[in-house]
């Protein structure tokens, strides 16, 4: 008996290496819930749309309330409390029609909401940290400021269903920000009336969007969106509604969608999405989202010799990166801005902008560039660090990196991977020689990628700093703002300026993979702004 | 013994207010700041919100208020969940990673007893061998490994049990067992050893000669004296399984506070990483002191008395 334990024992370990691999991939059950079921890797940590700033939170307040327009597919945006709006000549006044709808309390949504939400989220007592994306609006960065008062702001009622908005300069890109929850109107009266709590928990708070919140203490693991009868469009969300459950690991995530627990899981890794590769209930959602290198000029002259920096992004082979070593979908960068987030008649930014430069591989040219760089810059050898993440991507990604480019003779790199907000914190404080960052645009249009790398700009930590850059996205945010194809044609020439000098050296697109099961068809996911909208969603029940 | 506890509580306030100061300063020098999004605010924007949050202030400020509000039972917001009172976050999410802990320790310990009694008892024989091998694969199995098997098997494979979740008893079983290896593995290697040395002790002999049934002597005699040593470890044991598992609670999605302990260190949640160590800390004091209670009560040879020390 006791041989046969051992061996049980001895077996079981070696199979638990085996099991990891090797979880059956069929998953045939579905849940027969009247609720969607669906897993989140974060909790949800506010209600409050003026403090939200995370995903989990994002996703849960854009299907329970609703701002003037909403996210629609392709990058578009669709009426939402806004029945229809009209813009201004010059592109500085939008003004807003608003339909008659309802709170989940029964009270009318008026334009004095948005009003007073917009008012609040500026409010620098507030301390929401989106408060940038009003900089346009007139009197914003004043009040931010405590310059202006707060009734300054360039948003005001003309009746209960009017809003005229006033920005300082033309913004083409503005109706994508007014579907973002910061944006949203907001009841002062319920705000008063909860006060510090407001937002804290699935009772404090009402809802004019398509579902309200219920069951969430403020800081339990689930929490539900449950129909809104109030919904000025209730008759047209065809089910009940979505729990969501807070599952970090995500093995038990991936078995709990196997047997039927759950009816949307987010993958993890290169192992979970094979085993789904063939399956029709894989869904990879692509986000505009980049990762690349910056390079640290001012710590590390080196890099201001733009022949090593072509030469380190020569050395990538970002194919067999995305495919070989991170394998969730992923897709090699094809230049800084992401695919698939903007159009100009008819084209996608990253085919008018696309060059092969700056994102190509070729180590014979790597090699020879370096060795000039180092001749110019009189060095004999460059030995740097590559600071990222501590995450499995992030240590994949320094891992990969520092044997793609140690191929490059006299390139020494060693690798550092620290917690996610020290590594934010270095790079802000300029401690690195290289960093990879990412970035996730705000909204579909490539200024929310473009506006990081002018020389002044706050995220340009590598500090590379080009005049016609500076200029081309100065033009497109000032005297070509309301030209669309002249703004198009600066951000188009300004990514090709950052990419032929190699300003940064985008490595890869981020993708998210995730499996839904085949009752649940219709539901959408966006890029930037919103995460996913549940709208148009049917539930078949077996 | 009430001197002796007067004393204990002075060293207990002591210990929890140098933890505290520690716990503070060692915080305030890791990197980074607790704004969620960052890299997406301006300079002036980042100060704006940082003087919100109270932290622009030289830390020595930070700390004076930190401790007056702490003594007045407020230990701030979080910085993670939006205006969230700490002392509510920890209060909300403390009760399941307690439960657990209590049942693995019950389990643990309880079984760990008999297991090990039985090796002792047994010495040398084949069930001593398999109980020592048992209880090393305890000690040296991570908890984690041991949560993959059993839900593996348990759960998925043969559907006995649920997979992750809370919401009743059955949810409770697996994470148990998770958590009981470590109590039992260490409690059956303490009670065999010490139990091994009891049983050749004199007065076993004696009692022994006097007829006394083989279950007697083993219950009254060797037992008894063989849980001392183990009160000792049981205490902080039990602390640090009840203060909650970051493993064991993510992979069967426990509601617990272990997770969040880890969370708010990644996220520089300053005010709940203090509300936990002092809650932690103040956990650790309270079982130590009990410990040294029960002490006296098993072992009458130690006696906790006013002219002590």
């Amino acid at each position: 008996m006791k041989l046969r334990s051992m061996l049980e024992v001895g077996a079981v370990g070696a199979a638990s290496a085996f099991l990891l691999v090797a979880c059956g991939n069929n998953s045939g059950k579905e849940s027969s819930s009247k609720l969607i079921q669906w897993q989140q890797s974060a909790n949800l940590t506010t209600l409050d749309a003026s403090k939200v700033t995370d995903n989990t939170a994002f996703g849960t307040l854009n299907n329970s309330n609703e701002g003037l327009l909403m996210s629609g597919e392709n990058n578009t945006v669709k009426p939402g409390v806004a029945e229809s709006y009209k813009v201004s000549k010059d592109g500085k006044t939008y003004t807003f029609n608003l339909r008659h709808s309802k709170w989940s309390n029964g009270e009318p949504v008026t334009a004095k909401d948005f009003v007073y939400g917009w008012q609040r989220t500026v409010n620098p007592k507030t301390a929401s940290q989106y408060s940038y994306l009003f900089d346009h609006v007139k009197n914003a960065t004043e009040i931010g400021k405590n310059k202006a008062p707060l009734s300054s702001l360039g948003v005001k009622a003309d009746g209960d269903y009017k809003l005229v908005v006033s920005l300082t300069k033309p913004q083409t890109y503005f109706k994508y920000l007014v579907a973002m929850a910061p944006f949203y109107p907001q009841s002062e009266a319920v705000v008063n009336k909860y006060g510090n709590s407001y937002g804290t928990n699935s009772n404090n708070m009402i809802y004019n969007g398509p579902f309200k919140v219920t069951g969430w203490t403020g800081t339990n693991d689930s929490w539900k969106l449950v129909k809104n009868n109030d919904y000025w469009n209730a008759k047209n969300i065809k089910f009940d509604g979505v729990k969501f459950n807070v599952q970090k690991d995500p093995n038990t995530a991936l078995n709990q969608y196997q047997t039927g627990g759950l009816d949307i899981d987010t993958l993890s890794g290169k192992q979970q999405v094979n085993e789904f590769k063939n399956s029709k209930e894989l869904h990879s959602a692509k986000g505009a989202t980049t990762f690349y290198i910056e390079m640290n000029e001012k710590n590390n002259p080196v890099f201001k010799n733009a022949d090593i920096r072509k030469a380190i992004s020569l050395a990538i082979d970002r194919k067999q990166f995305t495919q070989d070593v991170l394998g969730d979908g992923s897709t090699p960068a094809v230049g800084y801005v992401a695919p698939g987030m903007s159009k100009h008649n008819g084209k996608d930014f990253t085919d008018d902008a696309g060059t092969k430069e700056g994102v190509s591989y070729n180590l014979a040219e790597a090699k020879k560039l370096f060795a000039k760089g180092l001749k110019e810059t009189g060095k004999k050898s460059v030995n740097v660090s590559m600071l990222s993440d501590d995450t499995s991507a992030g240590k994949n990604t320094t891992e990969y990196l520092q044997t793609a480019l140690e191929k490059i003779p006299n390139l020494k790199v060693t690798a550092q991977n620290i917690p996610f907000k020290s590594r934010l914190s270095r790079s802000q404080n300029g401690q690195f020689d290289m960093v990879v960052s990412a970035w996730g645009a705000d909204f579909p249009d490539p200024i929310s990628f473009l506006s990081l790398f002018t020389s002044d700009g706050s995220y340009n930590n590598g500090k590379w700093s080009n005049k016609e850059y500076d200029t081309l996205v100065q033009n497109a945010e000032g005297k070509d703002a309301n030209n669309a194809g002249k703004r198009w044609d600066d951000l188009v020439k300004a990514e090709k300026v950052l990419m032929s000098d190699q300003g940064i050296i985008p490595i890869y697109h981020q993708v998210t993979p995730r499996v839904i099961k085949p009752r649940v068809q219709g539901i959408q996911f966006f890029p930037t702004g919103s995460p996913y909208n549940l709208r148009d969603i049917t539930l078949s029940n077996k | 013994m009430v001197r002796y506890l007067a004393k204990r509580i002075f060293y207990l306030i002591l210990t929890l207010f140098i933890v505290t100061t520690v716990t503070f300063f060692l915080m305030k020098i890791m990197p980074g700041t607790p704004l969620t999004n960052e890299a997406k605010l301006s300079p002036s924007e980042r100060n704006m919100v940082l003087q919100q949050y109270g932290l622009n202030k030289p830390v020595w400020q930070q700390y004076i208020s930190y401790i007056v509000n702490a003594v007045h039972g407020n230990f701030g917001t979080s910085f993670q969940f939006s205006d969230q009172q700490v002392s509510y976050l920890i209060s909300s999410r403390v009760g399941p990673s307690l439960l657990l802990g209590l049942q693995a320790i019950i389990v643990g310990v309880l079984a760990g007893i008999v297991v090990g009694s039985l090796g002792a008892i047994k010495k040398g024989t084949w069930i001593d061998t398999t109980t020592t091998i048992v209880s090393i694969l305890g000690i040296s199995i991570p908890s984690f490994v041991l949560s993959i098997l059993l839900q593996y098997f348990v759960a998925l494979k043969w559907g006995w049990l649920p997979i992750a979740g809370w919401s009743g008893f059955a949810y409770t079983i697996l994470p148990t067992l998770a958590l009981a290896a470590m109590p039992f593995a260490e409690s059956a290697r303490f009670v065999r050893t010490e139990m091994v040395d009891v049983l050749s002790a004199d007065y076993i002999e004696l009692a022994r000669a006097k007829g006394l049934s083989k279950f007697g002597i083993i219950y009254h005699h060797a037992l008894r004296n063989s849980l001392i040593p183990l009160v000792t470890i049981v205490g902080p044991l039990a602390v640090n399984i009840m203060t909650g598992s970051l493993v064991v609670e993510n992979i069967f999605a426990i509601p617990g506070i272990g997770e969040q302990f880890v969370n708010s260190v990644v996220t520089n949640d300053y005010p709940t990483i203090m509300g936990l160590t002092i809650m932690y800390c103040f956990m650790l004091c309270v079982v130590l002191l009990i410990t040294d209670i029960i002490y006296g009560l098993i072992d009458p040879r130690i006696r906790i008395t006013g002219k002590r020390g």
